[in-house]
């Protein structure tokens, strides 16, 4: 059953030049009881399409069409207020730092009880015994909660975030690169604390990333953005092990993996297309070693089989393209072409 | 070609990088990598120059280079290239990139006669081709990636003995990211620079250095060659970091980290190792010495009373 799915949506940009189609025709699907990557380059129209979800679109934004199931009913044509009554008690965000969440002269257990209070409609005292359960959850002290912002770690003010997020036992928790901006260590122990409460509450999570390999700890599933389209979706595994589009294919190369050979790192050269005015045809086509002539004509549709979806002309022959997209000289050739006179 | 001995540098109270003892050899890189705040970032500064040193000493091709001032810190600095982290904002968006080339030419009193020639070469070593297609440009007409070749193209345009950079990558996206890394590689093997590349990101320090030091608080931990040190770390700290990292592989070790505490959790007292508070295996020794890097083989040293 899925929590959420996100249908043929599409968010626009206002700019001076005209729109910019940040968010393209997405599809996405969220089952409920799992950790949904939502992975792709800055620009690709991930942080936008998790903002529309929560509906927190900056004003320059409007969505251009598609539909936001959740739950059994369309967010789009939502008014306001009850979307208002959607946030916190049914989806909730945690955003990449927690200090533009937190207000700062106010203690941690002030943010709490207004939330608690004023948005679940819970009575003081049992306010504060809820947050001291939520800071408990998430590994802080309870009595923590009477300090300050300032005085917590970044790893520290991610983790009360996250609490705050979980007060109201949300269905769907969206993460917006929750532990970029952290160090490795504290990385690590923040996607350990979202791993943990996933699977001691059933949450059901977007987190969206850069980072392929946050993805491979954290998620059971991963949504591949580019360009403002997802190209490719499917269960972690199937998208690592079994790449169908090229994009992704080259992803795999092109980024050092600690445990992983030696081998030279194999760069997908040049950049996405601008979406003030994107081509016709398949978006990544500019970039990719593999494209045809109907990859510029026609955009390829999103196909699912087995759970696994990619949209690609050339998906039914992804066997034979992973082989191929394992030579460097394949994408080198590419690379070329791409930064000669671009 | 650069040789740190016991280098400190001190901001007030605050002991930034302390006793730090470093050298890289011409052809070599050396990856020096921690959390934020174990002073990687001042230790590439001071080894420039761009920071004076509050104690040790710094030499650099031979010569002292610690206390240097005016005109021979000048030519030093030709000498010592730094490759700035943020693309987006390392070159005056005002200027195209021909002069953002030829600024540094200028600067080093490069005769305007040889000036053409050195920014067609450099635009070749970084792979703009054909120049004339990028040189009347301005930095918003480049991608990212685009970006960081003109900066890496900057730092080398002096022709230095010594390129720092420090997080080259960390802006860019991840597809576009082994462009650059392999450009800085071919540029330390054809032109045998020594190379200091500061990271945060081992798996990248991997793919480019030799040899890493690992540094902790402001003092380096561990040093060693890269593929061992991270087959077999030795110092605890080293040790949580690497199992710290994630892989993109599903199947990877998920055990919870030999580490407890945060970075930001100081040890109780300047005496004793400044990872006790935070190691598994400390014992009394540790509350009351200082570990001092010890050889542990002829390419390795750790900083750590374990095994000692």
């Amino acid at each position: 059953m899925n929590l959420l799915s996100v249908e043929d949506f599409s968010v626009h940009y206002r700019t001076r030049r005209g729109p910019v189609r940040a968010v393209d025709g997405a599809v996405l699907a969220v089952p409920a009881g799992s950790i949904t990557g939502l992975v792709g380059e800055s620009g690709c129209g991930k942080s936008t399409l998790a903002r529309a979800i929560m509906g927190v679109l900056p004003d320059a934004a409007r969505v251009a069409g598609g539909r936001l199931m959740f739950q059994g009913a369309d967010l789009v044509p939502m008014p306001e207020r009850a979307r208002r009554r959607l946030r916190w008690r049914r989806m909730a965000f945690v955003p990449q730092t927690a200090m533009s969440a937190l207000d700062p002269v106010q203690r941690l257990r002030g943010h709490f009880t207004e939330v608690l209070c004023e948005r679940g409609g819970m009575s003081r005292g049992d306010a504060v015994g809820r947050a001291e359960e939520l800071f408990d959850l998430v590994g802080l002290a309870p009595e923590r909660l009477a300090d300050y912002p300032h005085q917590f770690s970044g790893g520290m003010r991610q983790r009360a975030s996250i609490a705050l997020a979980l007060a109201l036992n949300p269905a769907l928790v969206i993460a917006d690169e929750p532990v970029t901006a952290l160090d490795v260590i504290v990385q690590r122990q923040v996607l350990d604390v979202l791993r943990d409460l996933q699977a001691r509450l059933s949450l059901s999570m977007i987190l969206v990333t850069h980072d392929m390999s946050v993805v491979a700890y954290t998620c059971d599933r991963v949504a591949v953005m580019y360009a403002g389209q997802v190209v490719e979706s499917g269960s972690v595994r199937a998208v690592l092990e079994r790449p169908l589009h090229p994009y992704s294919m080259g992803l795999t190369h092109a980024f050092p993996d600690l445990a992983g050979s030696e081998a030279a790192l194999v760069p997908i050269e040049g950049s996405p297309p601008s979406l003030l005015d994107p081509p016709p045809g398949c978006r990544f086509a500019a970039r990719c070693p593999f494209a045809e002539a109907r990859c510029g004509e026609r955009s390829p549709p999103l196909v699912e089989a087995d759970g696994h979806a990619v949209a690609c002309w050339r998906a039914d022959e992804a066997a034979d393209l992973r082989a191929l997209a394992a030579q460097p000289a394949v994408w080198a050739a590419m690379a070329a072409s791409s930064l000669r006179g671009a | 070609m650069i040789e740190a001995r016991n280098l400190s540098k001190s901001y007030g109270p605050v002991r930034a990088m302390v006793d730090v003892s470093l050298a890289v050899g011409a052809g070599e890189a050396l990856g020096i990598v921690g959390e934020s705040g174990c002073g990687k970032t001042t230790t590439a500064r001071t080894m420039l120059r761009l920071e004076e040193p509050s104690a040790g000493t710094l030499s650099f091709d031979g010569a002292d280079v610690t206390h240097l001032r005016g005109e021979p810190l000048r030519r030093f600095r030709a000498q010592a290239q730094l490759v700035f982290q943020n693309p987006f904002d390392a070159l005056n968006p005002r200027f195209t990139i021909r002069r953002s080339l030829s600024e540094p030419l200028q600067n080093f009193d490069v005769p305007k006669a040889e000036r053409a020639d050195r920014i067609e070469k450099v635009m070749a070593r970084v792979l703009l081709q054909p120049s004339a297609q990028w040189l009347d440009r301005r930095p918003h007409e480049l991608s990212g990636g685009q970006l960081q070749r003109v900066v890496l193209a900057r730092a080398l345009i002096p022709e230095p003995k010594l390129l720092v950079a420090d997080e080259p990558v960390s802006m860019l996206d991840v597809s576009v990211r082994a462009g650059i890394l392999n450009l800085l590689r071919r540029a330390r093997d054809e032109l045998g620079l020594a190379a200091i590349y500061i990271s945060h990101d081992l798996a990248l320090i991997r793919t480019v250095c030799e040899r890493t030091a690992v540094m902790y608080r402001g003092r380096v931990v561990e040093t060693g060659p890269t593929a061992a040190l991270i087959a077999v770390p030795h110092h605890p700290y080293t040790k949580a970091l690497i199992a710290a990292v994630p892989v993109p592989r599903v199947d990877q070790d998920r055990a919870a980290l030999p580490i407890r505490g945060s970075l930001s959790d100081p040890p109780p007292s300047q005496a004793g190792c400044g990872f006790r508070n935070r190691c598994p295996a400390a014992f009394a020794r540790c509350e009351t010495d200082i570990p001092i890097l010890r050889p542990t083989d002829p390419a390795r040293t750790v900083a750590c009373h374990l095994g000692d």
